[in-house]
């Protein structure tokens, strides 16, 4: 018998962890430079909250039975369960909360993809209590700090407006409409030119399709639609953010950028890496102002935005800047005999207490001098401490070739 | 650089005019003495892979062309995650439900529940008969789907027709329509959306030499 982890299940070795932490670290430097503070929730929801924004499929969720709670689900984001906290929990709380996470996120794929990986790393952020122009460029500008900390040289921001694209969609026909807007999410221009549209419709749902380029540019063709106070209002509130983003380079306005199934009222945005190999969306994310009311007793709603960053992801793109050794000891502390032992383990204790990071080890199997040398040498270490049975220390100095 | 997917089979000449026409030129992979399967055009400027129709939108999807030319048919039976740009109007065919010309039945709605059905488009063939209410077992086959009712393994059939001639000479009938299909030109969304490789100009050409349909 062979014991494998579930199908989408991996182990981290210690290489891997290394990696994985060199990037949190820094991402966990940006978000605490911010001002941002951890969250913790828990890795089991009940299904319900997981499913309160419309944005979760059931079948998505890898589900758990428990006889008392029923339903349960492993959270495959974040952003519900903090709302969930934040609106149930945080009663009373000053805002703006700031608020960031490094977490684990578990997805089910859908059968045709069972190669898929069900288990994923994400850091982000939420911002919850703030509305305006200036709370979503924090937010993008945090996100290109953060980018920028890992060293990510070259990557793409496209920006869309959930609230400000599902409006344009109202002026389409009720029985149309969400067939329109899944044609314009999926980018199939066949499917709008075969629906059975006025003229008229038919031209605007194809202009909506392809209102994407640079920021200011792309406003500049919306404002010459006929808008009302609600879109003229949406459009000049991206037109501030996107002047507050200035000097950041590729971004891009697409105003088709929306998802079948979401909670997003505002900007939505998502990053893509430009590397040869391909594209990857490195992270996404989006202004929620009605989720948190789904949370709260008495439906009292608070604005909130955030991101979330694909740990794994950016580990595939910065493989390069990653460590690619695990760290070495110091010092081997071995005991010439095994009446030293106790000796040897008192003078490592004392090398790890007198300077901080040091590692130390033990020599554990008594092996021989030369065996001893062997081995310290195979791990890269760069000194041996003979410890005798009276406590005295001969350091050697390894030579490592 | 601009890589585009080109199917195998009856599409590839009307593929290669239709890049000749935007300033392309991949005609060696008409070139019968051809062997390879990545070409770079003579001016430099895109590359052409030549793939199995099926693998067509794959490529697409995974970003490694940025453009392709698959059938309606290839699109609905792997409903891949790309986007659908154009309708090139050149590749008609329909998707079709046939059984044998001394069969009972004269639409699908009469098969009886239970029946078996073969197919290379078992997708196409599960949703038509889940949108029908009707249970059928689906038989998958690679090719030579006429054998299906001809050696009474299955009651009927559903597969690509285009002038029907297979069919008749098969002693088949068809019952039903799928649907009709044609080449689309499709594109790798993220590419389309921030415009990688130009790609949107590039589209723009070709609209100059799709033909009105």
């Amino acid at each position: 018998m062979i014991y494998q982890p579930p199908t989408g299940a991996r182990d981290l070795l210690p290489i891997d962890v290394a990696q994985k932490r060199w990037i949190e670290h820094r991402l966990q430097d940006v978000f605490q430079c911010w001002s941002y503070h951890h969250i913790i929730t828990p890795t089991l929801e009940r299904l319900d909250t997981l499913m309160a924004g419309g944005a979760v499929r059931p079948e998505t969720v890898i589900q758990v039975w428990d006889a008392e709670e029923g339903f349960l689900g492993l959270r495959p984001e974040l952003t519900a369960s903090i709302a969930r906290a934040a609106a149930t929990r945080m009663v009373g709380a000053i805002y703006p909360q700031r608020l960031y996470y490094m977490a684990n996120i578990f997805r089910r794929q859908s059968s045709e993809q069972t190669h898929g990986q069900h288990e994923f790393y994400q850091a982000g952020v939420e911002l919850l209590g703030a509305g305006s122009a200036a709370a979503d460029a924090e937010i993008i500008l945090m996100l290109a700090d953060a980018l920028t900390h890992v060293g990510l040289e070259r990557w793409h921001l496209v920006l869309g407006d959930a609230g400000l694209t599902r409006s344009l969609l109202w002026d389409f026909p009720k029985p149309l409409r969400t067939k329109v807007r899944a044609a314009i999410a999926r980018l199939d221009r066949v499917a709008l030119e075969t629906l059975p549209l006025e003229p008229v419709l038919r031209e605007r749902a194809l202009n909506l399709m392809d209102l994407r380029g640079e920021p200011l540019e792309v406003l500049q063709r919306v404002s010459q639609w006929t808008l009302d106070d609600y879109q003229r209002t949406a459009a000049q509130h991206l037109k501030s953010v996107v002047e507050l983003l200035a000097g950041h380079p590729s971004v891009t306005l697409d105003l088709s950028l929306i998802q079948t199934f979401d909670y997003y009222t505002g900007l939505v945005f998502e990053v893509v890496s430009d590397s040869l190999s391909g594209q990857r969306v490195l992270g996404q994310g989006g202004r929620y102002d009605q989720l948190l009311g789904l949370y709260h007793p008495q439906a009292q709603t608070i604005p909130g935005i955030g991101f979330s960053l694909n740990v794994q992801d950016l580990q595939q793109v910065l493989l390069g800047s990653l460590p690619q050794h695990l760290p070495v000891s110091n010092c081997l502390v071995a005991a010439d005999s095994i009446e030293a032992v106790a000796a040897a383990f008192r003078h490592a204790q004392q090398m790890r207490a007198s300077e901080a990071s040091v590692r130390v080890e033990v020599e554990l199997e008594l092996r021989s001098p030369s065996e001893t040398r062997t081995y310290a040498q195979h791990r890269h270490i760069p000194q041996i401490a003979w410890v005798n049975a009276a406590g005295s220390v001969t350091i050697e100095t390894v030579s490592l070739t | 650089m601009l890589t585009v997917a080109l199917p195998k089979g009856a599409l590839l000449k009307d593929c290669i005019r239709l890049f000749q026409a935007a300033g392309l030129d991949f005609s060696a992979f008409l070139d019968s003495s051809n062997r390879q399967l990545q070409i770079t055009d003579p001016t430099g400027v895109a590359q052409a892979l030549l793939v199995r129709t099926h693998d067509v939108p794959v490529y697409v999807e995974y970003g490694q062309a940025q453009l392709g030319i698959a059938g309606y048919d290839v699109l609905q039976e792997k409903k891949p995650n790309v986007a659908q740009v154009r309708n090139l109007g050149f590749g008609f065919c329909r998707m079709s439900v046939a059984v044998k010309a001394s069969s009972p039945y004269r639409s699908a709605m009469e098969l009886p529940p239970h029946s078996r059905v073969a197919s290379k488009f078992v997708h196409c063939a599960r949703d038509y008969f889940d949108r029908l209410d009707l249970p059928v077992e689906i038989i998958p086959l690679y090719g030579s789907v006429e054998l299906g009712p001809i050696t009474g393994m299955s009651e009927a059939i559903v597969d690509l027709v285009s002038t029907g001639r297979t069919l008749k000479d098969n002693g088949l009938v068809e019952l039903e329509v799928l649907y009709e299909s044609t080449a689309r030109l499709i594109a790798h969304p993220r590419s389309y959306r921030l415009n990688t490789d130009g790609l949107r100009d590039w589209i723009g050409r070709l609209d100059g030499a799709i033909a009105p349909h």
